[in-house]
């Protein structure tokens, strides 16, 4: 072949290759519309928790307050991670001198708690195909997970950017699997696994399993 | 109602505003996502999943950018993604098939579309969404950049480097 031909090869290449058909605009507007708006947990989160529902906010600090309660070792010294342990302090309102390395150490413990548990979640999700009766209990704990992603998003523990990116495929998981507790099409525990496979969640999650361990 | 607009009110959550938005891009999402999986089911389910994870992330989506240069480096992602997966299992299913695929390779020459097609198909991602989007979709090189995150000379190289790949291919392909 020689230049010429190619050049018109290359000018050709759009009918070298099959037309787009016709968008399914409406069957696919569907599914978006069932997944972004009909999730019982909607997947929309507001600019900021803070923004548009100051009781949720404050729901939040609860929740995370407890948790961090229950882990925080009392009287522990502060030592090291000086950044994350400021940011956590500003973060989280604390006043100057408060032990934010032990307040690091609260969110580390939740965080790795919580990506155990997704873990848990994920790896099950085959074993659940064959029963449909299991499916409102498997959807409630990832609407808890759910709760608990939402949280560590707006949390310090989001301000890697890497665990923030496995969090936030996580929350697209986590609502499709959520969403089993009502009728589910055959293809649902499809696509749920798809995502999973996609976004390369299991092994970015066992590596952040690992990482939050060994940190430790 | 302006795209702006369009995106404060999917954000408080208004569906109709939704559809609008999804309506203004929803063609063209497709279409990219034809060209690059060759494959309409698949075209449709990424642009799926590109659309609820832009609805998903759009509070976090500042105008820095054009909304739909945003979006389609969003489908792109999920492609690309779903291709390394698909790579990564093809490797394994390869060795099981290898017989049968052995048997059924037609013994004829392919047809320069075949061929053209194959050897595209055989191009390194970069330079395959590259050549995709630029020489079929009709990208600019600007529009390029923006939706790989790439500067437009890194574009313009992967275009050529692509070409010249292909140039190579073809040139034993005789008609």
């Amino acid at each position: 072949m020689d230049e010429n031909r190619f050049d018109e090869v290359i000018r050709d290449l759009p009918q070298s290759f099959p037309t787009p058909p016709g968008p399914p605009l409406d069957e696919m507007w569907g599914v978006i519309e069932d997944a972004h708006f009909n999730s019982p947990t909607s997947i929309g989160r507001p600019r900021g928790m803070t923004s548009r529902a100051p009781w949720l906010a404050a729901a939040a600090a609860l929740v995370i307050g407890v948790g961090i309660g229950h882990y925080l070792p009392l009287g522990k010294q502060s030592a090291t991670n000086p950044t994350s342990s400021s940011a956590i302090a500003s973060s989280q309102g604390l006043p100057p001198g408060a032990d934010t390395s032990a307040v690091a150490d609260a969110y580390r413990d939740q965080t790795t708690h919580y990506l155990g548990q997704a873990a848990a979640l994920l790896i099950s999700l085959p074993a659940k195909e064959a029963s449909s009766k299991a499916d409102a209990s498997f959807a409630g704990e990832a609407a808890d997970l759910l709760v608990t992603t939402r949280l560590l998003m707006d949390s310090p523990a989001a301000q890697d950017p890497k665990l923030r990116s496995l969090l936030e495929d996580l929350e697209l998981v986590l609502v499709q699997i959520a969403r089993l507790r009502g009728e589910r099409n055959k293809g649902d525990l499809d696509l749920i696994r798809q995502a999973v496979e996609q976004g390369d969640v299991m092994s970015r999650l066992n590596s952040a399993v690992v990482t939050t361990q060994s940190s430790e | 109602m302006n795209e702006t607009q369009l995106i404060a009110q999917v954000i408080a959550g208004d569906r109709l505003a939704g559809r609008a938005l999804y309506d203004m891009h929803a063609s063209r999402v497709y279409s990219l996502a034809y060209r690059l999986t060759g494959d309409s089911e698949k075209a449709r389910e990424f642009t799926q999943d590109a659309f609820i994870r832009a609805f998903a992330r759009l509070s976090q989506f500042r105008g820095d950018a054009a909304f739909s240069t945003w979006l389609h480096r969003i489908v792109v992602t999920v492609v690309s993604n779903a291709r390394r997966s698909e790579i990564r299992f093809g490797r394994e299913v390869a060795l099981d098939e290898a017989h049968s695929i052995e048997i059924t390779t037609p013994e004829a020459e392919p047809d320069l579309k075949e061929c053209i097609a194959r050897a595209v198909e055989n191009l390194s991602e970069a330079y395959r969404t590259t050549l995709i989007m630029h020489d079929i979709e009709g990208y600019t090189h600007a529009e390029i950049a923006g939706i790989l995150g790439v500067p437009e000379g890194t574009s313009k190289s992967r275009l050529s480097a692509a070409r010249a790949q292909l140039r190579e291919v073809l040139a034993a392909f005789k008609e």
